[in-house]
């Protein structure tokens, strides 16, 4: 085990290698384009060459000598016959060839000149430039030297150099090879680089172009074996092998004399090949191929895009001592467990250090080997000796391996119950994506995790699944469970409410157990409660000789004693006059000294994201609190609602016979009234809206009518549909649901929308054959009367699936779109950090803001947006005489932006709500 | 700078050609010139007047984009002093407000003004004493504090989760502006998108445009802005016939519409005979306007029906409509399709202290940088809040913050903060990888690992959070 501080890199220094350092570094000189004999073993100097490193387990490195994994590989060389241009500096290597002198080398620049562009270099340093300004600042520099027609130095004329991609450089049209290219550029001398932007320290500009080619290390392009016993080569080794081949072929056709022609054009295919080495996907060749046609995966190739090395092996990595499967729900484990299976649960082990202190625990536990028997223990898998050596436990040898159990030893532990682990679900869209649990193991082969923590990870139980992860080090659980764990991430940052908190049922059975203060008998109130012990039951009250408890009091038993609380409920109807205490609705709560006096709980006290009771708890008295007070809730909610039971079915929608007629009367007069106003348009008598055409006026006044038919049937539905039904109850406590779902079911499905207009593409001049040319009326162009109970008809069925289509494919653009966004969003802000100074900073020292958000409030501890909650501080420093100065707070009305307008506008957004589907779900 | 952009500028300067040639000889672009001193010139063969008056054409116009050796040249060259001075735009604070603050300094506490002029607000009335009001302000300071973030929080990472992950759970459609169902408006994600990106021109520019008293309370008035505002073409107002066989355009103007707009038929004559093409070839009738050609040629004719078809008669570039709604307080207030905040600023009656643009460049180059900055957090917490997320305006704030930091509006992304990064390996792990790591090599730059992305490539802990405490707690061996 690593102990105390470890070193840390302070910097990396990026450089070109030079020709000569190549071949220094070079374990061996690589010449044949072979790889391995006959037999299978490979060839000496051949691209597969032993001093390059091992691949295969057994063998030694003949460079260093350590075996597979502990040889990191060697790298070779390969003189090339003839230079070649390296295909990543082309832009560089023709902006050097234009900006300096054809005959001296000297940069196109009077002196005067090179000490403005030095001393601007300085001044741009000074001013805490990045390297892309002094970028833009070169690349100015070489366009006014380019520009100079005659050389200040020798005065020698200075020809037009253009380059024809990808590696051909021209001179007034001659081409020059490769090898003149390096001539110019050796000439350029050192103290003329530095105003053209290059550091002649790290890099000479002629060893842009290659005159020996670094081979890598076969650990990097490592052969495989195939079943069949063949071997398969890896991309690069096969590119190395035809670089070698012409390579080859170019020295000798050189050295024998063959004609200028050949020789050119061996050396343009080396060019070639040496370029599809570094970059396969160069623009104006044909990319490399492997024989199956596929194209090679070259060095360039190996790097970039989001499988390249770079994001997805360095920016993020593997791990051992992690487990992923399926998640199901548990509501009798704390927000802070998560239940493990026992399979998983023996695979995946904790590090513990034997000391003289643990050390009869741990033989006993290393005795009982891999799968202790009985009630599940943590066995041990592995016991590591202090020299570093990792011994397997087994049945077998489980005896003997503990009798040779010493201190610092450490052994590799099961886990058990109460082991932290860190528990995530993709897309990690937010920290709360990744948090910490305390292990539960449990039978079954899912993750059980409680339902209130749903929210945070956008999880649900329709096959979703889960990762852990085991942390190894003490550092890393205690980070994890003061910073990680579920109950420290009640409070979301994004809006400083609670995002954990009770959902779906949990409402409901807290709903049910408030609303109008039900009232227990002795049997029930012990049901409720016995799902949650360590509670004594509170005095009943006493009536005629018959004892009661109500659902208030039961409810006050999880608040905390001194807690204080007065808002308005989800079911509150937001009357012109608020009664207040006298509510009609039992929408008014009030919770005086931990005692729920008045209202209904629902989602606006304990739900996620609005619970006001469970803000506060979780601000006011600590996550340990807050914690304890959901997992409360949930069971005295569970109890509450299985007291009483609790169902919702097609029979909830239900309503009258005469209602339905209402409906139907409305959705026809409403019809009507469509193609009354179609027909007004067909005669030119429709009133044109300033600003608009005569069909787009149509369109609005049509989409009003039928907006108000939808709303007047959900109206006639929603009055035969009161708090006595399940879904409705649902719907007003915010539970699940919402009142717009249940006038679709019960009254009319309404008018379905595809970019927020009437349906109207399909034939010519209408939607579907079953509906004259050019008929604008409301059924042929998508509206539905019916309700979804009722049963949609073959054409309102084909418009309701293209309104839901539509939003099946805006769900997948945006998706990819959003992740976009903020891959683009972290990579901007991932290095801005919030200092003592209480400025905001990037890790380049440069303040982004003087005071984080004005007033250096953490959004997770503020109160809605606001600093501090002014009601807690009437309260401590006034006590009940608070009262006097209490504002309860009112709904947001929609003041900013729009105002009073939006009303008229809500039937555009409530008839483009139609197709959203609203079932989370969406696998 | 191409030599021959170098002629064009200097020729440009009405400097003859002569002068040009010899400047040449010796100088590359004009930036040079610029920067040459009298004595240079004079050696070149000028004559001492003909040499001043070249410096005085050459500088009195200097390039706008001169690089930045020339911005320091220039700088250099002494100008008066600027006057500045800040507008003070608090309101005065009312006798209770007042009280809380010396209050609070008087006790040292430090409470930011917001939170006293809300306490104030509630106690007004109540008549507290003294030592209430004290413990009051206390109270409020402590739980402030305690509501601090704290340091070496990694509030950027918070920031950017805290508005991206809501993106999944926006829309895509463009809407119909609240309140004038007439104008269509980018809303939701795209509109996110391209806030962070920093477009130049968003892609449903629009303008709400306040209007000061008479024409705030007077339809007509309002309605006449409106019409000066709204940019009006040729084809809006009258039909366009083309007599072929006398070669020439007729123009009947449509006099209501006309009449609607208020503009009189000689305000149209004099338009189009400034217009290129149709320059002297206009006449004006008695009720219409003829346009004769003056060559036998249909492709002329043509040329001069297209340009006099699309040509502004009155208006503001840019402003396609421009429709007035009541509004609350405000009054008559004129909404636009398109926005021209430079020009409509300038239109009489205009309240050019609340009439705002959604294009937050054009807010950058008429107002400045803050008014940017504050545009791009009015502009992205609306969209957010419109679409019923709730996100934290400090969030947003930190994200226009870092937009904005170094006076200039930059995109979220390759092209702005994360391709500007100081460090070439997260610049590699972003986005185009090779080039960053070539362009290291040759420069030979030095990654200092510093920031986030680095150090997780080079896999170490980072300078955030837990990650940035140096402190190290070392036991001591026990002593037996």
């Amino acid at each position: 085990m690593m102990r105390g501080v470890s070193k840390r890199i302070g910097s990396i220094k990026f450089s070109c290698v030079s020709p000569e350092e190549t071949r220094k570094m070079s374990a061996t000189k690589i010449i044949t384009a072979d790889t391995y004999d006959d037999d299978g073993f490979p060839i000496d100097m051949g691209l597969m060459d032993p001093h390059l490193g091992v691949i295969e387990p057994g063998l030694r490195c003949k460079t260093c000598g350590h075996k597979v994994d502990e040889c990191p590989g060697h790298f070779g060389h390969i003189d090339l016959a003839m230079p070649v241009i390296h295909v990543g500096f082309i832009k560089d290597i023709k902006r050097l060839l234009q900006a300096t002198c054809r005959s001296c080398g000297r940069v196109l620049l009077t002196e005067d000149q090179i000490d403005v562009y030095k001393s601007t270099v300085e001044s741009v340093g000074e001013q805490g430039g990045g390297t892309i300004d002094f970028k833009l600042l070169t690349k100015e520099t070489s366009k006014d030297a380019s520009a100079r027609p005659i050389c200040p130095h020798c005065a020698a004329e200075q020809l037009k150099i253009t380059l024809d991609k990808p590696t051909t450089f021209r001179e007034d049209g001659h081409k020059l090879t490769p090898k003149e290219v390096r001539e110019r550029l050796e000439r350029i001398p050192d103290k003329d680089l530095m105003p053209l932007g290059i550091d002649p320290q790290t890099c000479r500009p002629e060893w842009m172009i290659l005159t020996a080619l670094s081979v890598p290390p076969v650990t990097v392009r490592p052969s495989i074996t195939l079943d069949s016993g063949d071997r398969s080569e890896d991309d690069l080794t096969h590119k190395m092998v035809d670089v070698l081949r012409i390579n080859q072929r170019l020295r000798e056709n050189r050295d024998a004399g063959a004609p200028q022609l050949i020789v050119e054009d061996l050396w343009e295919l080396l060019q070639y090949h040496v370029t599809t080495y570094f970059d396969n996907q160069t623009s104006g060749i044909p990319p490399a191929r492997h024989r199956s046609g596929r194209p090679l995966k070259t060095l360039v190739q190996r790097l970039k895009g989001k499988e390249g090395r770079f994001r997805s092996n360095l920016s993020g990595k593997r791990v051992n001592f992690s487990a992923r499967t399926v998640v199901s729900p548990d509501p009798m484990l704390s927000i802070n467990e998560v239940g493990v299976p026992v399979a998983a649960a023996r695979e995946l082990t904790v590090p513990v250090h034997v000391n003289e202190h643990n050390i009869e625990v741990m033989r006993a536990m290393v005795a009982s080997g891999p799968e202790p028997e009985g009630d599940y223990r943590p066995g041990v898998n592995y016991v590591i000796r202090s020299d570093g050596r990792k011994i397997r436990v087994t049945d077998r040898n489980a005896e003997t391996v503990a009798e040779a159990l010493e201190v610092d030893y450490t052994i590799e532990r099961q886990l058990m119950d109460g082991d932290i682990v860190l528990f995530n679900r993709q897309p990690s869209l937010h920290r709360m994506s990744m948090m910490a649990h305390r292990v539960r193991v449990m039978d079954g082969k899912t993750f059980r995790l409680n339902l209130c923590v749903c929210p945070p990870y956008n999880a649900d139980f329709d096959g979703d699944e889960m990762n852990l992860h085991v942390l190894q080090s003490d550092e890393a659980r205690a980070e994890a469970r003061i910073m990680m764990q579920v109950q420290e991430n009640i409070l979301s940052p994004r809006y400083g409410g609670p995002i954990i908190g009770s959902i779906h049922d949990h409402v409901t059975g807290v709903f049910y157990l408030t609303h109008r203060n039900p009232r227990f008998d002795r049997e029930e109130t012990l049901n409720i409660l016995s799902k949650f012990q360590s509670r004594q039951v509170p005095e009943p009250i006493v009536e005629d000789g018959v004892e009661y408890w109500t659902g208030k009091m039961l409810f006050s038993l999880v608040l905390p004693s001194d807690f204080r609380a007065t808002f308005k409920s989800s079911i509150c109807q937001s009357c012109d006059h608020c009664k207040k205490e006298d509510c009609v609705y039992d929408a008014y709560v009030k919770i005086r000294q931990g005692k729920l006096l008045t209202g209904t709980l629902d989602s606006k006290a304990v739900g996620n994201s609005k619970g006001k009771i469970l803000d506060r708890i979780a601000r006011d008295y600590g996550s340990t609190r807050a914690r304890q007070f959901i997992d409360q809730v949930t069971k005295l909610a569970l109890g509450a609602i299985m007291n009483r039971g609790f169902t919702t079915g097609i029979d909830d929608e239900d309503i009258p016979d005469e209602a339905k007629l209402q409906i139907a009367e409305f959705n026809k007069t409403s019809i009507e009234k469509v193609s009354r106003l179609v027909g007004s348009f067909r005669e030119g008598t429709l009133d044109q809206m300033p600003g608009r055409s005569l069909e787009e006026t149509l369109e609005v006044e049509v989409m009003k009518v039928l907006g108000q038919a939808r709303d007047e049937a959900g109206r006639i539905a929603g009055k035969h549909l009161g708090l006595e039904n399940s879904a409705v109850v649902m719907a007003k406590s915010g539970a699940r649901g919402s009142m717009l779902n249940l006038s679709q079911m019960a009254g009319c499905v309404g008018q379905q929308a595809v970019r927020g207009e009437r349906l109207s593409r399909g034939y010519w001049d209408r939607t579907l054959p079953h509906f004259e040319k050019g008929d604008l009326g409301a059924e042929a162009r998508g509206f539905v009367s019916n309700s979804y109970k009722s049963g949609l008809n073959a054409t309102e069925f084909f418009f309701h699936s293209m309104g839901g289509r539509e939003g099946l494919v805006d769900t997948a653009v945006r998706t990819s779109r959003s992740g976009y966004m903020q891959r683009r969003l972290i990579s901007a802000m991932e290095d801005l950090k919030m200092m003592s100074d209480g400025t905001v900073r990037n890790t380049a020292d440069t303040i982004i803001e003087f005071k984080y958000g004005e007033d250096g409030i953490d959004p997770a501890r503020a109160i809605q947006g606001r600093a501090i909650d002014l009601e807690d501080v009437f309260v401590e420093t006034l006590g009940d005489d608070a009262e006097m100065l209490t504002r309860v707070e009112e709904a947001p009305s929609g003041e900013d932006y729009a105002t009073k307008e939006k009303d008229e506008m809500e039937f555009y957004e409530e008839a483009e709500g139609t197709e959203e589907l609203d079932f989370g779900g969406d696998e | 700078m191409a030599k021959k952009d170098t002629i064009k500028a200097l020729q440009r300067r009405e400097i003859d050609e002569e002068s040009i040639e010899l400047l040449l000889g010796s100088f590359n672009s004009l930036g040079e010139i610029a920067s040459a001193t009298l004595n240079d010139l004079v050696e070149l063969g000028f004559e001492n007047e003909a040499a001043e008056g070249l410096m005085s054409k050459v500088k009195g116009r200097s390039s706008p984009r001169s690089s930045a050796p020339k911005v320091k040249k220039a700088a250099k060259e002494e100008k008066p002093p600027v006057q500045m001075s800040m507008v003070n735009k608090t309101r005065k604070l009312s006798d209770m407000e007042e009280h809380l603050q010396t209050m609070a300094e008087e006790l040292e506490l430090e409470i930011p003004l917001k939170i006293i002029v809300d306490i104030a607000s509630r106690v007004k009335d109540a008549d507290l004493p003294e030592a209430k009001l004290q413990e009051i302000i206390r109270s409020a300071e402590r739980m402030f504090a305690a509501h601090k973030m704290d340091s070496n929080e990694s509030a950027g990472i918070v920031a950017a989760q805290s508005i991206g992950e809501p993106g999944t759970q926006m829309t895509m459609r463009t809407f119909h502006y609240a309140g004038v169902a007439e104008i269509n408006v980018t809303l939701g994600l795209p509109r996110l998108i391209e806030i962070v990106d920093a477009r130049r021109v968003p892609s449903t520019p629009m303008m709400e445009v306040l209007l000061l008293p008479p024409a705030s309370d007077e339809e007509q008035f309002a309605r006449r802005v409106a019409s000066e505002i709204e940019m009006t073409t040729l084809i809006d107002i009258a039909a366009i016939e083309t007599d072929i066989t006398n070669m020439r355009l007729r123009i009947i103007p449509d006099v209501r519409k006309m009449d609607q707009k208020a503009i009189p038929l000689e305000d149209v004559y004099e338009r189009l005979n400034k217009l290129r093409p149709a320059k002297g070839l206009v006449q004006m009738g008695d009720y219409d306007i003829v346009v004769q050609s003056d060559e036998p040629s249909y492709r002329k004719l043509q040329l001069i029906s297209d340009a006099i078809k699309n040509a502004k008669i009155k208006g503001i570039d840019g402003i396609r409509r421009a429709i007035i709604r009541r509004r609350g307080a405000d009054g008559w207030v004129i909404f636009t399709e398109g926005s021209n905040l430079k020009e409509v600023l300038n239109v009489p009656m205009v309240d050019r202290s609340r009439t705002v643009t959604n294009s937050i460049q054009e807010i950058f180059e008429v107002l400045g940088i803050e008014a940017a900055r504050n545009s791009i957090i009015k502009e992205a917490h609306h969209t957010l809040s419109e679409q019923g997320l709730n996100v934290d305006i400090r969030h947003i704030m930190l994200v226009a913050d870092l937009m904005t930091n170094d006076g200039d509006v930059r995109a979220i992304g390759r092209h702005g903060i994360s391709g500007k990064k100081s460090s070439v390996l997260a610049r590699a792990a972003f986005e185009i990888t090779s080039a960053h790591l070539l362009h290291a090599a040759i420069v030979g730059e030095v990654d200092n690992l510093d920031g986030v992305a680095e150090n997780i490539i080079v896999g170490q802990p980072v300078t955030l959070g837990t990650g940035a405490v140096k402190l190290v707690y070392t036991p001591k061996g026990r002593k037996e």
